[in-house]
């Protein structure tokens, strides 16, 4: 079995986390009604996750002053690919910066009190192309390194790993945290049917993991160290914290929010973002101590 | 590449005595933690009548090592002759290629903080000398042996032993002469 590896729990969940909340602005700019205070909050968020992740994926090398070397084989390693791709989602970061510190018009959109400025005048009047083109480059080397990410755990060694898994798994926290997040940076700034759409997200990517972790759960007893992954994760009390913090508990209250008028209270999205957060740091960590690769059986 | 470079053990000479596990040990200085050899005991129920077997492994140099794919800084090397090599040097203490190697034979020095292995005594091989585990098996269980369709066809050559991962992962350079089992007679 595995061990807590906290510096490579950090670096997944938080940089999906960043990411996600990349892809949701890219998603809610293609119709051009991105709120510019959304983007500039998005933004400097998800640099900072992304800083922090990157910051904390050191920690677990031996000789962390040497981590440039791990771009020195992007022929076969996918962690040589996974640190190309991260490093080129920070680059195209801070284009994404830069885009959010440049003066914004005056240019409103008059909806309610508050005065919206729209993303189509952000950066001192560059055309909202610019920022949603930064936007989905952004999201795309973001979403490449995260399959890069997913893809060194799919070794022949580990039976549980050595499928689809891990890269959907992946995949959907970033979709899952990265629109809750976006709802909570949001808040008043987003219109309902931005709220919406992203607690539509939330919800979907939720099912679909529930759905997904039972396939794969039935799955692993394929193999004997599948097996004992799946008897690892059934037996640990941190796994049905996971199934009720972040499956049963999330699901309730995205139905409910979604059911109210108003989309609900801020406190109640940002009390699903909290649960979802753990429960998927707790998933990230079990998929880490749960590993049983193929070894020598024979007596020591 | 030219030629592949391997172990042949026999099963059925080896008398558990750990010499190699030693023998490599001196030879490299290693510290306690890694070791680079190994003697296993294999399980008495494998067999269709008790016995007491045993077998020795290091690094066994695979012919599509995962430990050099999965590797970030190529650290790893595989030369002509089929031996992988690793360059303490160019590691950084990843730990990516003792999780992706089936036999655990790269392992870390904690004391290092960087993977260390097996290298097949690659510089005493290049002066016409043999590896220190197998100058030092008294009684000449383990052999450096080149790895081919010759030996392969050999009546009595294993792949594998009852307890090991599946040879198709990484084609291990390593080869076996299982354990024969005698006539045995027991009071109950």
């Amino acid at each position: 079995m595995g061990d807590w590896e906290w510096p490579l729990i950090l670096f997944t969940v938080l940089g999906q986390i960043a990411i996600g909340i990349i892809l949701m602005l890219w998603w809610l700019a293609r119709n051009r009604n991105l709120n510019i205070q959304l983007f500039k909050r998005g933004v400097h968020v998800s640099g900072g996750l992304l800083l922090i992740a990157l910051l904390a994926s050191l920690f677990h090398l031996g000789h962390p002053e040497a981590a440039y070397r791990a771009l020195a084989h992007l022929g076969s390693s996918w962690l040589s690919r996974e640190i190309l791709f991260f490093l080129l989602t920070f680059l195209a970061w801070i284009y994404l910066f830069r885009l959010s510190r440049q003066q914004t018009s005056s240019h409103t959109l008059g909806s309610g009190a508050s005065i919206i400025t729209t993303a189509e005048t952000a950066a001192g009047g560059q055309p909202t192309s610019n920022l949603s083109l930064g936007l989905g480059i952004t999201s795309l080397l973001g979403l490449l390194g995260i399959a890069s990410s997913a893809m060194i755990y799919v070794l022949p060694r580990v039976p549980a790993w050595n499928n689809g898994g891990p890269v959907l798994f992946f995949l959907l926290t970033t979709g899952l945290l990265g629109a809750l997040c976006t709802l909570v940076l949001g808040g008043n700034l987003l219109q309902t049917a931005q709220k919406k759409l992203l607690l539509q997200v939330s919800l979907g990517c939720t099912i679909f993991s529930l759905i997904l972790s039972v396939i794969y759960g039935s799955m692993l007893s394929a193999s004997m160290e599948g097996a004992a992954s799946l008897n690892y994760h059934l037996s640990s009390p941190l796994f049905w914290v996971r199934a009720l913090v972040s499956w049963l508990a999330p699901l309730l209250l995205l139905v409910i929010i979604l059911k109210s008028p108003d989309l609900g209270k801020k406190n109640l999205i940002l009390t699903v973002t909290l649960l979802v957060g753990l429960g998927e740091i707790l998933g990230r960590a079990l998929f880490y101590l749960s590993a049983t690769g193929i070894q020598i059986t024979a007596l020591f | 590449m030219s030629k592949q470079l391997g172990f042949l053990h026999n099963s059925e000479k080896c008398v558990g005595c750990r010499g190699c596990e030693i023998a490599c040990k001196n030879e490299y200085q290693i510290e306690a933690t890694p070791q680079w050899r190994k003697v296993f005991q294999l399980h008495e129920d494998d067999f269709s009548l008790p016995t007491r077997m045993f077998f020795s492994m290091a690094c066994n140099h695979c012919a599509h090592p995962e430990c050099l794919r999965v590797c970030p800084v190529k650290a790893y090397t595989k030369r002509e002759d089929g031996i992988v090599i690793h360059d303490p040097n160019r590691c950084i203490g990843c730990r990516l290629c003792t999780m992706a190697c089936p036999y655990d034979r790269p392992q870390i020095n904690p004391a290092k903080k960087k993977v260390e292995k097996c290298n097949l005594c690659y510089q005493r091989i290049d002066q016409g000398e043999k590896p220190a585990c197998v100058t030092a098996c008294i009684p000449g269980a383990l052999e450096l042996v080149e790895i081919n369709d010759s030996l392969d066809q050999k009546t009595g050559i294993l792949k594998t032993l009852p307890g090991l991962p599946s040879p198709k992962i990484t084609s291990p350079s390593i080869r076996f002469i299982g354990p024969k089992q005698g006539k045995q007679i027991r009071r109950d």
